[in-house]
């Protein structure tokens, strides 16, 4: 960074508390947290040049956001639901620049804020065995398994061509199974849930689940009351023999906060 | 059955990397993180897809669905009478100014007296240029967050919009023909260079 740069405001999260306290040296590069308060809302912050972090070293970069994570989760503890911000981003000015910004944008924050509050993100993953899965598909469908005895007897070639339409059949009830059970899933979450998204990609799982076939994942915003029931309704699919869920959480709002048209 | 807090660095990384409040102002220094702090960390999100048919359920991205339709067919750019749209394609244009830079998407038009890139959330132009103020223009191909991407350098005026789209040289031949059609000479830059 260099030594012209402008002041600036690294912002963690945005959190409910009239109070200018003091988290500590907490945040990245042992930077001390504070809070920059407009009415009974606040933003946490540490002071900076006004100068994105940039490194080409990864393992910095993922202690900067572990860092970053850290705060959240210390703000969450401390002030109940946040809305959280990405990694690295930075407010051109000092305080007074983010207070003034969370005044203008005040009844928007606060109604995030409100919307979020007693409620966590949680991440809900369900997999599926694939070999019991296909064996349920043939289970059910007798002409699958009048085809799949009659393969051994079959001269080489002929075989061949009727496994292939055999392994092609188990695929199709394969992916209609998979889409309801992923449909299924989804109604239930969205019963409890205040609300539902699906995740298209998911970036890591446990190496439980690593030899198993994800079927589907949601991100959804759960009342602090509800998760028990959630976690319920999710045990009795995750009973089901041929699948498994993967419960995750609590985490802030990734998911769910929007602040379209601020910052004018 | 109780959420484990079972994440893994991974799982952190692309939440506060891919997700969180970004915010676009004046105001603030928007920073995509991924590009910043090096690639490989990119390459350690690599994802595992699921095998969902989202078509299926789409209804429970409600409001993606929603923000995307109204992309599609609502609030069509304001046009001079008797303009004619020759050419629309989605895309972006890249955006320099300071320390913000990115690329801006939004509905490429390509009309009989001019090019521009059309925001429909909320209803903004945010590019402009009439086809006689077109000096030259230039394909080429940069690097952006590991990936090889075509674009077009479009010289107005002696300012140089680069553009992005998904098939960049269909869009410059877009440009080509309504320049063709309004008699303006094509520069002589107008090699393509790779």
């Amino acid at each position: 960074m260099s030594e012209t740069a402008k002041e600036g405001r690294y912002i963690y999260s945005i959190v409910s508390s009239g109070l200018e306290s003091d988290l500590g040296d907490v945040g990245i590069e042992e930077s001390r947290v504070r809070l920059v308060s407009c009415g009974d809302i606040a933003a946490v912050v540490h002071s900076c040049p006004a100068e994105p972090y940039v490194t080409k070293d990864d393992e910095r970069a993922k202690e900067w956001v572990l860092e970053h994570s850290y705060v959240i989760d210390l703000a969450t503890e401390r002030f109940g639901t946040v809305l959280p911000f990405s990694f690295d981003v930075i407010f051109i000015g000092d305080d007074e620049s983010v207070r003034g910004w969370l005044e203008e944008n005040y009844d928007l924050l606060k109604g995030e804020l409100e919307r979020v509050k007693d409620r966590a993100e949680y991440s809900v993953q369900i997999f599926c065995d694939e070999g019991k899965l296909n064996e349920k598909i043939v289970a059910a469908d007798p002409e699958l398994q009048r085809l799949r005895a009659g393969i051994g007897d079959m001269p080489k070639g002929t075989a061949y061509l009727y496994q292939k339409k055999l392994d092609q059949k188990i695929k199709e009830g394969l992916l209609e199974e998979t889409a309801r059970l992923a449909k299924e899933l989804g109604a239930k979450i969205d019963e409890l849930a205040d609300e539902v998204k699906i995740e298209k990609k998911v970036s890591w799982v446990p190496d439980k689940y690593k030899d198993k076939m994800m079927v589907a994942a949601f991100s959804c915003l759960v009342r602090h009351d509800d998760v028990e029931a959630l976690g319920d309704l999710l045990e009795e699919i995750d009973k089901e023999e041929e699948s498994s869920i993967r419960f995750s959480g609590p985490w802030a709002p990734f998911s769910f906060v929007q602040l379209k048209g601020t910052g004018r | 059955m109780k959420p484990e807090r079972d994440y893994g660095l991974v799982d952190i990384l692309d939440r506060l990397l891919n997700k969180g409040v970004i915010l676009s102002a004046d105001l603030i220094i928007t920073v995509a993180g991924i590009p910043l702090i090096g690639l490989s960390l990119k390459a350690a999100l690599a994802s595992i897809e699921t095998m969902l048919d989202y078509g299926m359920l789409e209804a429970w991205d409600r409001e993606t669905r929603e923000w995307y339709k109204r992309q599609l067919l609502e609030s069509d750019p304001p046009l001079a009478e008797g303009e004619v749209v020759l050419y629309r394609t989605f895309g972006y244009i890249w955006y320099s100014q300071g320390l913000i830079s990115s690329w801006r998407p939004g509905f490429w038009y390509v009309t009989d007296g001019r090019i521009f890139l059309w925001r429909r959330e909320p209803e903004e132009a945010l590019f402009e240029a009439f086809l006689e103020k077109i000096g030259s223009i230039e394909a080429g191909s940069v690097t952006d967050i590991g990936k090889e991407r075509e674009v077009l350098d479009l010289d107005v005026e002696g300012r140089i919009a680069r553009i992005r789209s998904s098939d960049v040289s269909e869009f410059e031949e877009a440009i080509r023909k309504a320049l063709a059609r309004q008699g303006i000479s094509q520069p002589q830059s107008w090699q393509i260079r790779f």
